[in-house]
């Protein structure tokens, strides 16, 4: 738009005002942003947008330069950034009742949630329509000739262990057809092909069961972008909900259907608190059915215990990182004993070692 | 063979056109229109495009056009800004 000045905004003043842009048209600052724009009309900041990773979060206009095309401006600057990057796939979070305005700029609408308990809503929507349709028929592809009410299981694997071989085992033993959809964003200390080998390899002897990568649409940065920070304040909580309700809807929507799935199989949770948030929401959720959507039955198995510890990837890294990795040996199966012990696996260790990560 | 890289041009504003390219799967060219005024000059926008991607040489990519309402001085400026950036080493 014309008599804008689009720039990058820095300084801890520019921040503060665009704050206050933000709150005052009902949205939060995102947070962990690569790229934040600023449009200035004389010395004003009037409107802004953000990058986070591949989704544009935070646009918000001046009320008073509302209807003039300013959303298109900062929509339009910000995708041109994430091309420069090299992205292809971007997202858009906005409010639900402004969904309808990206869509027209050439936005596909995903799924829309909202928390009873905070009001909090929010929309996620795709730049172009061929992502989710392209990604239905790869998994339907996946899919064909299996049965009618399969199950899944959504697991990220940090690494494979006896505790997760227990829950495949449970739920194989339960569905004519188990897929298990392993969280493929690369922010884990264990590397995602790392991962998903160790779960292909650990449940090889499983002969019902389907390993699938999570690909952009299940538990992904796009879907569940704090699934992947931590969680401090109360206000994090909230949008842990906000999110997993999200991952939810689009779980329901999309990726059940796809692999026509009728039950979902979980572990209980007694560690991460973003996890357990998830878990509760899922079993609130799911079982109900959406708009559009069937209902998912949810069955949760209690984590599977050694002398009375469960056994998780968590305790796995814990005992990794207190540095006696033969104490690793009892809790995993034998194929992730022979890569942890394998050279491949020392910079990983290594990492372990010196992080702090919850994940 | 030149190899296409990503690109964009144009914007989402009214009367403009937002064009961006990428590499296709394959030596075809993809062409993917999108308008306010599909109705009406759809199939206009797409023979320019047409032309205009022809006249550059390109092959293997996929151009995305989201035009809003742009004249066609306009369509052919942005198609040409953006595939010459596509191109360009």
């Amino acid at each position: 738009m014309f008599g804008l000045e689009e720039r990058a905004l820095v300084s801890p003043r520019e921040m503060v005002e665009r704050a206050r842009l933000l709150g005052s048209r009902g949205l939060a600052v995102p947070g962990n942003e690569s790229v934040i724009l600023g449009f200035f009309e004389e010395e004003r900041l009037v409107a802004t947008g953000s990058l986070v990773g591949n989704i544009l979060q935070g646009i918000a206009v001046d009320r008073e330069l509302e209807g003039e095309g300013v959303a298109a401006t900062v929509t339009s600057a910000l995708l041109k950034k994430a091309m420069e990057t090299g992205r292809r796939q971007l997202f858009l979070y906005s409010k639900p009742d402004e969904a309808k305005r990206f869509e027209a700029l050439g936005f596909t609408l995903l799924a829309t949630a909202t928390v009873e308990r905070t009001g909090l809503g929010a929309s996620l929507l795709e730049w172009g329509a061929e992502g989710i349709d392209m990604w239905r028929t790869a998994m339907a592809a996946k899919a064909e000739g299996g049965p009618e009410g399969a199950g899944v299981a959504v697991v990220n694997c940090n690494p494979f262990t006896l505790g997760h071989y227990r829950l495949l085992e449970y739920a194989a033993a339960h569905v004519p057809k188990l897929y298990v959809l392993v969280v493929e964003e690369d922010r884990s200390l264990f590397p995602f092909e790392v991962r998903f080998r160790l779960v292909e390899e650990g449940a090889s002897g499983l002969k019902n069961v389907v390993v699938l990568r999570g690909g952009p649409y299940v538990i992904s940065s796009a879907t569940f972008p704090t699934y992947f920070t931590r969680i401090e304040s109360g206000e994090e909580e909230r949008m842990t909900e906000l999110y997993a309700a999200l991952d939810i809807e689009l779980f329901g929507r999309y990726v059940a259907p796809t692999l026509r799935v009728t039950d979902r199989f979980v572990g209980t949770e007694p560690y991460c608190p973003v996890t357990s948030i998830y878990n509760r929401m899922m079993k609130e959720r799911l079982p109900k059915g959406g708009e559009g959507w069937s209902p998912v039955r949810v069955r949760e198995m209690p984590r599977f215990e050694m002398e009375g510890l469960p056994v998780s990837a968590s305790r796995v890294r814990a005992l990794i990182r207190e540095g006696g990795l033969e104490n690793v040996r009892p809790l995993v199966p034998e194929s992730t004993w022979k890569w942890l012990v394998s050279e491949e696996a020392r910079p990983v260790i290594e990492k372990i070692r010196n992080s702090e990560s919850r994940h | 063979m030149t190899s296409v890289k990503n690109s964009v041009a144009g914007s989402l504003e009214s009367s403009d056109v937002l064009v961006t390219v990428g590499p296709a799967e394959g030596e075809e060219n993809k062409l993917d229109v999108e308008s306010i005024v599909f109705k009406q000059f759809g199939a206009r926008i797409r023979s320019v495009a047409e032309e205009v991607v022809a006249a550059s040489g390109v092959k293997g990519a996929a151009v995305r056009i989201q035009d809003r309402g742009a004249l066609e001085c306009t369509l052919r400026a942005r198609l040409e800004t953006a595939l010459e950036r596509a191109i360009k080493a």
